[in-house]
């Protein structure tokens, strides 16, 4: 793994649990996600029985304690089996990273031993798909402006207000939710909650109609006066906005990793169309401005993956990750957008049809670029790290 | 129950075979091995009564290169209980079948499920081999097993149905297919996996020969490139018709 630790060196192989669970992965996005890729696309649905087998086979608590139902592997597997799953379809793919990053990791690494106990071996079986929701209809980027409050009565907390774009918003069983406690102490007085679905006065509003990753859920959640238990704060009063942060550093890990499974599909389904179709008695393949856009593809991705797996062997080392993890989400989406345009490209008037897959990459690939921080917003978060000294 | 299950590692399915510059093997620096599709179904089968029930013991082992210690990992990964290797470079199909009757001779499994054929050389000989060493009823091409009071009911499928017959134990059937795919290593399986031990000892420890009465591969070639189709369009559909008949029968030489 390429770390920056001095105990692991500079080691770039991966370990035999890691190897095997990406092979895990990589058989089953071939044989059971990527034949039905178009029709997930086409209809904006997952069928049930592929979140089911990705619960069973541990995915969905890739790096949870076995203690706490979870598989025991670490981010760097994980970042393997996104990359798997994305590889055959993007929409599968961002309801394993919405979960598994957003939802599971802040209650594992926030939690309380009871939270713990109580949700994560349902989350970490796929039993409970999780969501987050921080951003809301004015406030994206800039989070702390939301506007969503939560007000203390007795044993609990009302929260009110309304959450936008969530992924797994209508599929999911529970919430990670962020409120302000103290409206106009911004980031402040920010909290986190655990709300589960079911809770009187949550409910799910429209469903967007999308781009891309069309089979992926993204809801508005709204609470009216919505009772969520004292026993459901996640962390401490006040701290809702760093936890919002330091999850999203591991999110972006996962997001990277979509993107590299983007691109890949990319280059794997323009490889095997460039072999095959013919113009002027050649292969297209044969054209060299074919061979330097396979040639970009090929070392971008092994760059963006590289950045990747840094990032995650820095999460599971316990390092600071905030640099690299927004270097490879930058990066890596960026190259998940160039591979699609020039996946398109490559397959010519057949790139533009949708019974290629090349027009559902070249859709999907783009959302790696806005969520969970906006490729600008990377930027401020990488110029903030490296100016900081 | 005890079963026995041993396995070959092989080219994925996956890769594109190329022949070698020697012109009689196929080029394996840098390929994905993979566990025999057959042997695959074998384990599955084996995991399948081990659902049923528990107390069934799935134990596997390989013949072969170091390499192949991924694919006795991978079958623990599946589920089986224990593996081990018997390191071998090379051995001669019979070496490798005499190796494997001692291994039967020391684990004393109930069954012995081999697949029905390696997908590297596709020889089907291993698992006949081993039930004539050891002097046990041998049944092909199974697709279900049943327990049965100190015997197996074996499955074969035939044109139309299938047959059922009884073997008692020990015996060895070889694996046509199981009833569900092959299940996919679980990660909770990978970590169980981690923990157990695959010993391992050189085929000479069995005191059995690397060599053996064998077949030796003369050439490799590649099928021949296919050609383009050809399309019949002039003239009507009778003397089209009578144009295809006079191909198949003098250029494709089919008729
Ligand atoms: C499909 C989908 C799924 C999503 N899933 C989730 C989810 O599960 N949970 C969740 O909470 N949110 C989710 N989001 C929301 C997503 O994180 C936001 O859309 C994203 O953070 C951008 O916010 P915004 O849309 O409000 O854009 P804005 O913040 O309004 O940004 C508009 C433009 O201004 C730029 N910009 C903003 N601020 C700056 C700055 N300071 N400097 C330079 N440029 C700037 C942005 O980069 C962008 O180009 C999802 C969004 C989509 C589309
Ligand atoms: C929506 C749509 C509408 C269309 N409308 C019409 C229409 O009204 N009438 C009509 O006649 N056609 C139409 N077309 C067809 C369109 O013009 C062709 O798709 C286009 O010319 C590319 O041809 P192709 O798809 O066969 O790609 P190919 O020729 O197979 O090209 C595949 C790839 O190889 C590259 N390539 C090919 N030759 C070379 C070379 N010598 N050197 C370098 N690179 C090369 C191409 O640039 C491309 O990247 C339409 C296509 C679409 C998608």
């Amino acid at each position: 793994m390429a770390t920056a630790t001095a105990e692991t060196g500079f080691d770039l192989a991966l370990s035999e649990e890691q190897e095997l669970a990406q092979r895990s992965a990589r058989d089953f996005a071939r044989e059971k996600v990527l034949p039905r890729a178009a029709e997930i696309d086409e209809h904006g649905k997952i069928p049930p029985e592929i979140l089911r087998e990705m619960g069973a086979l541990g995915f969905m608590g890739t790096y949870v304690p076995e203690r706490y139902g979870g598989s025991g592997l670490d981010a760097v597997s994980y970042a393997l089996i996104v990359e798997e799953i994305n590889r055959a379809c993007a929409s599968t793919g961002v309801v394993l990273c919405s979960h598994m990053s957003l939802a599971v990791d802040p209650i594992l690494h926030h939690g309380s031993d009871a939270q713990k106990e109580k949700y994560l071996p349902k989350l970490a079986r796929g039993e409970w798909i999780g969501c987050f929701a921080l951003s809301e209809p004015a406030s994206g980027s800039d989070a702390a402006a939301m506007r969503t409050t939560a007000r203390r009565d007795g044993d609990s907390w009302i929260l009110n207000g309304t959450k936008n774009f969530i992924t797994n918003g209508s599929l999911g069983n529970l919430a990670i939710v962020f409120a302000q406690t103290e409206p106009g102490q911004k980031h402040k007085g920010i909290a986190a909650f655990i709300v589960e679905k079911g809770t009187p006065g949550f409910s799910v509003g429209k469903l967007e109609k999308k781009l891309g990753i069309r089979g992926s859920d993204t809801a508005q959640l709204v609470f009216e006066s919505c009772r969520v238990p004292a026993a459901n704060l996640l962390g401490e009063l006040g701290q809702g906005f760093k936890i919002a942060l330091s999850t999203l550093d591991g999110g972006r890990i996962s997001i990277a990793a979509q993107a590299v499974g983007i691109a890949r599909a990319c280059l794997e389904d323009s490889l095997a169309y460039a072999k095959q179709r013919e113009a002027f008695g050649k292969k297209v393949a044969d054209f060299q401005a074919i061979q330097w856009m396979l040639a970009d593809m090929a070392t971008e991705i092994d760059a963006a993956r590289l950045l990747t797996w840094r990032a995650a062997a820095l999460k599971d080392a316990g390092e600071d990750h905030i640099l690299a993890a927004a270097e490879a989400k930058l990066f890596a989406s960026d190259v998940a957008v160039k591979a699609a345009r020039d996946c398109v490209q490559i397959f010519g008037g057949y790139g533009y049809l949708k019974d290629f897959p090349a027009e559902r990459h070249y859709r999907d690939a783009k959302i790696t670029e806005i969520y969970e921080g906006t490729s600008e917003i990377m930027k401020l978060v990488i110029a903030e790290e490296i100016l900081k000294e | 129950m005890k079963i026995l299950i041993p396995l070959k590692q092989v080219p994925d399915s996956t890769v594109r075979v190329k022949v070698a510059p020697d012109g009689t093997s196929v080029v394996t620096e840098g390929i994905t091995w993979s566990i025999s599709p057959y042997d695959e179904y074998a384990i599955e089968m084996a995991l399948e009564r081990k659902d049923a029930d528990p107390s069934t013991v799935v134990a596997v082992v390989t013949v072969g290169p170091e390499r192949s210690r991924d694919a006795l990992r991978q079958a623990l990964a599946m589920g089986c209980d224990e593996a081990s290797l018997v390191r071998a470079e090379g051995a001669a199909p019979l070496a490798v079948a005499r190796a494997l009757a001692k291994v039967v001779a020391e684990a004393k499994p109930d069954l012995v499920l081999c697949g029905k054929q390696a997908s590297d050389d596709d020889q089907g000989f291993v698992g006949p081999a081993l039930a004539e060493l050891l002097g046990w009823p041998h049944v092909a091409t199974i697709t279900k097993v049943v327990p049965a009071e100190g015997a197996v009911e074996l499955w074969r499928e035939v044109e139309g149905g299938h047959e059922v017959w009884k073997a008692p134990l020990p015996a060895l059937a070889t694996v046509h297919k199981s009833e569900k795919e092959p299940r996919y290593p679980s990660l909770p399986g990978i970590m169980k996996a981690k923990k157990k031990d695959i010993p391992e000892r050189p085929l000479d420890a069995l005191g059995v020969d690397v060599a053996a009465p064998t077949w030796t591969v003369v050439s490799m070639e590649p099928p021949p490139a296919r050609g383009g189709g050809k399309i019949l369009r002039d003239g009507d559909a009778k003397q089209i018709a009578e144009r295809l008949a006079t191909a198949l029968r003098d250029e494709a030489k089919v008729l």
